[in-house]
This record gives structure tokens, C-alpha cells and sequence, in this order.
């Protein structure tokens, strides 16, 4: 009996400890998963693009809402970095949504003061630890990311070709652009 | 020597039994759905309100990662999964379902249809979701779930679809529908109407 107690209990161990790991890792190998294919169809970081409309033809992550316009930017701060981003006007639902390298939705900045529709945002995200930047004219929200890397979401309600198209009018007014120095 | 190879063994046997459980548990391997582990279950529609926050159990964040990546956090947005019609069945290509619901307390809703890969089912229909700029978010409706497109009314196509979930996407729902879901959301309920032979 006592034979069988030692590799069982290091069977159970292992188990667990590999059960963990895996789960751990699931979450960071899926997302630079997701962004290594968005660089390979063409994304380039530190820049928005927009997607075309979700289609099951065009889908590109799971579950798209097919009402919605996505503008996506990757990101990679350098340590001590900063990027501004900027959403253009959009008369309805539009918002800015950050994710970490682990999927984290670690913040959601409404477009428009006060989430009313109508006007554009203007955020800067902030390397890990970085503090506050100074800029002139800047009053917007400033916002600290949990990692270096990540990707920024605009989405806007389009479930039509004509909100599309409107989107496409206004996108191109989205910034993500690293501030220098 | 005997000895070590029996051990060598064992470790691996472990580390595969780990490994496969967390994937299984994790929703990447067999079906899954976003609502894996739903702490919410409102008429069949279940959820998780910690999707997309740093408090996400390692299994809720997984899983969202593999079935509803890149989903918003609760006071942006709700999301819930329903897999199976009024009476409990699973959801499938060859049926028709009657769906129906009434407004929401949210700034904009919507119901989509996915396969079971957490996909758009790979079809040209254009009717893979009904939302709150089609129907409305002042009073009730109905809609045709179905292969093909019904004579009048609404239709979410689940043609290519096979068995199939909705999600209820709430974006900035009520305070109210955040904090008593149980309460203050406008379940949709999905009745049978038929069923066509197996493919």
C-alpha cells in the first residue's frame, strides 16, 4: 500500500500543477495568437484599421457581432511609452476598449463627453508604471495599461451598409500614434 | 533504471491529465460555449458578469478567451448565451424556433446566432442577427429562427449553422439590469415550432 502512496501523490501533483499551468497560459497564447494573425493579414501596430463588416465570410476572432464596425490598433509600448489615441465623431454607440496581453478589458472609455454620441475621444495610454504625461491642449483620460503589449478595440454601431459607410467617413480621423519622448 | 522509467511515466501521464483537463475545462477542447461558467441563468440565458474583469476566474478567463474574445466588461456591456429552446433541447439547423422578446433597459440590444465553433455559421443570408434598430426597443416582437427565410417577419437564419447558440449582447445596460438581471432582463424565450428530418 504505502508503495503506491508516493506516485500517487506525485501523479496528483504534477496533475495539478500542469492543470494550472495550462490554464494560465491559455488566455496570453490565444491573444498573441489573435495578434500575430491580425500583423499577418496586414495590421500594423500603432495604427487603427478598420475591419470590414463581421460577415461569416470576413470573421477574423470568434463571436463578431455583425452589427458592429471594429477599428483595431496593436499595440507595443516601450517601457517608459505612450500612445495617444483618438476616436472620430460618431453620431451613436461608439466606444474605445483596451485589452492586455491577457484579454484583460482593463478599461472602456465612452466616445463623446460623457458617452453622449456626437463627438470624438481622446485618451493616452500609458506604458506599465509609467506616470502621467503632460501635454498641451490635453485634458482627456490617461490611462495605465497592465502590459506592454495589447490591442485597442473602437467599435461602433453599423448594422447597416449606410452606418458603415459612415464609419468609414469618420474612421478616418481615429489616431493611435506613440508620443515622443 | 526500471524504476525511473516507471516514474518518467507517470509524470507525463500527469502532465497530459492536467493539461488536456485544464483545455477541456477551458472550453478548447469539444463544445463550449462563452457561458461555460454562467453564475447567471436568467429563463435559460446564462452568464458570467465577470467577463472581460481582472476578476475573472482562470477558468471564466480562459474560456473567454477560446469562445467570446475581446468581450467588454459588465458596465459596458452583458452578455448572454442561450444553447437550448423552451424545453431544454439543444438548438438546431433542421428546426424552427419561434423567438420573442420585448425592449430592453440598455442603450442598444442585439441576438446573434453562432455555430458551434463560436462562428458566424458560413452562410450569404445576411440575417444572422436581429437587434434594437431592427425591431424596435419600445414594445414586443417575435422573430423566425429557421434554414430558410420565412414568408413575413423577422428571421435570424441558422442555415450551415448545425447545432447553434444566441447571444444577447446588452451594451450599457441599467444599472438595474447589471445589479438584478433576474428581474430587470426582458428574457427572449425560444419555442420549437418543428423539426425537418436529419441531415
Amino acid at each position: 500500500m504505502m508503495r503506491l502512496i508516493v506516485p500517487a501523490l506525485i501523479f496528483v501533483i504534477v496533475a495539478i500543477a500542469a492543470h494550472f499551468a495550462t490554464l494560465h497560459a491559455v488566455p496570453g497564447g490565444i491573444m498573441g495568437a489573435t495578434m500575430e494573425r491580425m500583423e499577418t493579414t496586414g495590421l500594423v501596430h500603432h495604427e487603427f484599421t478598420l475591419a470590414p463588416r463581421a460577415t461569416p465570410q470576413t470573421q477574423s476572432v470568434v463571436r463578431p457581432s455583425p452589427d458592429l464596425a471594429y477599428s483595431v490598433c496593436l499595440f507595443d509600448l516601450p517601457s517608459d511609452g505612450a500612445l495617444r489615441v483618438e476616436a472620430g465623431p460618431y453620431n451613436n454607440y461608439a466606444s474605445i476598449s483596451f485589452f492586455d496581453d491577457r484579454t484583460n478589458n482593463f478599461a472602456t472609455i465612452r466616445v463623446g463627453a460623457g458617452g453622449a454620441p456626437g463627438s470624438g475621444s481622446d485618451v493616452v495610454l500609458l506604458a506599465p508604471g509609467k506616470t502621467a504625461v503632460d501635454l498641451d491642449g490635453f485634458s482627456g483620460p490617461q490611462v495605465e495599461a497592465p502590459s506592454r503589449r495589447g490591442l485597442i478595440l473602437i467599435r461602433r454601431l453599423a448594422p447597416t451598409q449606410a452606418d458603415y459607410d459612415r464609419v468609414v467617413a469618420t474612421s478616418s480621423a481615429d489616431r493611435c500614434a506613440l508620443l515622443s519622448g | 533504471m526500471r524504476t525511473a522509467i516507471i516514474y518518467g511515466v507517470l509524470i507525463l501521464m500527469a502532465l497530459v491529465a492536467g493539461s488536456v483537463s485544464a483545455l477541456w475545462m477551458s472550453g478548447l477542447l469539444g463544445k463550449g460555449t462563452l457561458s461555460g461558467f454562467a453564475t447567471l441563468n436568467v429563463n435559460g440565458w446564462r452568464s458570467d458578469p465577470s467577463i472581460g474583469a481582472t476578476s475573472a476566474s482562470a477558468y471564466t478567463r480562459a474560456r473567454v478567451a477560446r469562445h467570446g474574445l475581446l468581450a467588454l466588461a459588465k458596465e459596458e456591456a452583458i452578455y448572454f448565451t442561450r444553447t437550448t429552446d423552451d424545453t431544454g433541447d439543444p438548438l438546431l439547423e433542421r428546426c424552427t424556433y419561434q423567438l420573442s422578446g420585448g425592449p430592453q433597459d440598455a442603450f442598444w440590444w442585439s441576438i446573434t446566432l453562432y455555430d458551434a465553433e463560436s462562428r458566424l455559421p458560413m452562410n450569404e443570408d445576411a440575417h444572422l442577427s436581429i437587434d434594437a434598430t431592427s425591431v424596435g426597443n419600445t414594445s414586443d416582437w417575435t422573430a423566425t429562427i429557421s434554414p430558410t427565410q420565412p414568408d413575413n417577419g423577422y428571421w435570424l437564419s441558422s442555415r450551415s449553422a448545425g447545432q447553434f447558440d444566441l447571444t444577447l449582447r446588452l451594451y450599457r445596460p441599467a444599472v438595474d439590469v447589471i445589479e438584478d438581471p433576474d428581474n430587470r432582463l426582458f428574457a427572449p424565450q425560444v419555442r420549437r415550432i418543428g423539426c425537418g428530418d436529419p441531415a
